[in-house]
């Protein structure tokens, strides 16, 4: 990755984490799944994005 | 140029907004909107951050290296605190992992539903009812019938209608089995997640019923059954009254239990708080750890008790026993009378046959009134012991204390003895059973008893009156 041109992955990557973080909130508040079970789904996407990130790199 | 984004400013004045709306609109309750809906902010807050770069990506702007700093998730941690207290304060959760690890009763969020249950089966004259993991209250009453019959409804906490009716589709109210044998389920544990459901049960059966009851969190109470009593349950108050059987109850936790007038035996087991025994004509035995006030009256066979700290056993009572934190009152015991406690204070009045104490820390105050005198071991090692005695009364006495003085209402027939062990009292009536006191520090009293002598009753507190049995009040919800 070169930081003087970051990657639109890596830049959308925290508000797209956000969003998964208050939709798992917001299914935890109306009861529909607890966050206690679906906070893994956080590490997953995370993963997710550092391989996005590592193949974009690599493409450009 | 550096970008600045546009969520800072406009979560500025959704906040100023949220303000302004409460100083206008008051009663408008949007603690609990917020409560409830936060996590919608971070959403909206990601989307609009997500919309931003994907525009600048669109006309080609150099786009940030990450979407949101370190700072902004600083701000969204704190966001994600504030938001999580408010919901838990508010009573809609106990956020963290809610129903991964199920904290206890205290999982409460969401608002209440109900639903009415009802169901009505014939049976014979003496069925056996069994009610299955039953979690809310139940009131159980024997009458002239021959079927069982349930009424009452349900209670689902829940935070939509749609996850309530679910719920309730999950915990059918069945009353099954044979004329013999009657199950009353109401499938409360078939609930999953995050949604509770608690019954409040009306139960009539026929007289000779036989009950047996399993419950998670829930009180009982149960009148008017000729058969036997088995409850047990995690979390129960237990309210008997007029039971033909034996009573077998055991708990995990409670804030009560109560029988009263109970021709079986008894038997208690578990932790708890306040005890509550009248009128019960079979043994009774309680084994477990009590920290509220227990009381006992007119049992007509023995008594065993084990504490953690108090064994007592008691032939037969015709009068009462008072224990609270730090004393034990009791009036009119038949003996063998055993006692052995750590820290109590002791008074002790109308007792026969035989006593036998042993306190660790404590004062002991001996009354016992008729004649001919039990025959009496008393021990503490740090206290008083106050022994009245009736005037004509015989004994062979022998009281010791190890540092502390002695008073001798009785005169020359008893005579005080020092050395270097301390001080003793010894002496002899003309025979009678021999009388054993023994402080290894504290004062020693024997004196006459007289007329004016007033009742004992516990320090500090008057004796309360009875109360009355099991009143008619509507179930209470359960607090789940």
């Amino acid at each position: 990755m070169n930081g003087s041109n970051p990657s639109l992955v890596s830049a959308i990557r925290g508000p797209v984490m956000l969003i998964t973080l208050g939709v798992l909130l917001a299914m935890d508040h109306n009861g529909t799944i607890s966050f206690g079970r679906t906070w893994p789904v956080l590490l997953i996407m995370f993963g997710v994005f550092k391989l996005a990130e590592r193949a974009g790199a690599k493409s450009a | 140029m550096k970008r600045t984004s546009i969520v800072a400013p406009l979560l500025l004045i959704g906040i100023g907004a949220l303000f302004l709306a409460r100083n206008l609109y008051p009663e408008l309750p949007l603690i609990d909107y917020l409560a409830k809906y936060w996590p919608y902010i971070l959403i909206i807050w990601g989307v609009l951050r997500l919309a931003e770069i994907l525009i600048w990506a669109a006309v080609s702007k150099p786009l940030p290296a990450r979407g949101m700093s370190g700072g902004e998730w600083v701000l969204v941690f704190f966001l994600c605190l504030f938001g999580a207290t408010l919901h838990t304060v508010r009573g809609f959760s106990t956020w963290w992992p809610r129903s991964g690890i199920t904290m206890g009763g205290l999982d409460m969020f969401g608002e209440s539903f109900e639903y009415p249950l009802s169901g009505e089966k014939a049976c014979s004259k003496t069925p056996r009812v069994v009610i299955e993991s039953f979690r809310g209250n139940a009131r159980i009453t024997g009458g002239d019938t021959d079927s069982v019959k349930v009424t009452g409804r349900k209670t689902i906490r829940s935070l939509d209608q749609s996850g309530a009716d679910r719920a309730n589709q999950d915990s059918p109210f069945e009353l099954a089995g044979d004329a013999n044998q009657l199950v009353v389920r109401t499938n409360q544990d078939h609930v999953s997640g995050n949604t509770r459901a608690s019954a409040e049960l009306e139960i009539a059966v026929p007289r000779g019923a036989t009950i047996e009851a399993h419950g998670r969190r829930g009180d009982f109470d149960i009148t008017d059954i000729a058969g036997n009593i088995e409850i047990s349950s995690d979390n129960a108050g237990v309210r008997l009254q007029n039971i033909g059987g034996d009573v077998r109850i055991d708990l995990r936790r409670s804030d009560i239990v109560r029988a009263i007038s109970v021709k079986g035996e008894l038997e208690l087991k578990g932790r708890g708080s306040d005890v509550e025994l009248q009128g019960v004509e079979g043994p009774v035995t309680i084994t477990g750890t009590y920290n509220g006030v227990l009381q006992f009256r007119n049992l007509s066979k023995p008594l065993r008790f084990h504490g953690q700290q108090t064994e007592l056993n008691i032939e037969k009572l015709p009068g009462q026993v008072r224990m609270a934190l730090g004393d034990l009152t009791a009036s009119n015991l038949v003996g063998p009378v055993h006692l052995s406690t750590r820290s109590r204070d002791v008074q002790l009045s109308d007792f026969t046959n035989s006593l036998e104490v042993s306190l660790e820390r404590g004062d002991i105050e001996l009354r016992p009134g008729k004649l001919p005198l039990a025959k009496m071991d008393v021990h503490t090692r740090s206290g008083d012991i106050e022994l009245s005695l009736p005037p004509g009364a015989k004994f062979d006495l022998t009281a010791s204390t190890g540092r502390g003085d002695v008073t001798n209402d009785f005169g020359p027939p008893l005579k005080v003895e020092t050395d270097h062990r301390g001080t003793t009292l010894r002496g002899s009536t003309g025979g009678g059973p021999t009388v054993n006191l023994q402080t290894e520090r504290g004062q020693l009293i024997v004196r006459k008893a007289s007329p004016e002598d007033k009742p004992l009753t516990p320090r500090g507190e008057a004796p309360k009156p009875p109360e009355p049995p099991v009143p008619q009040k509507p179930l209470k919800k359960v607090e789940q």
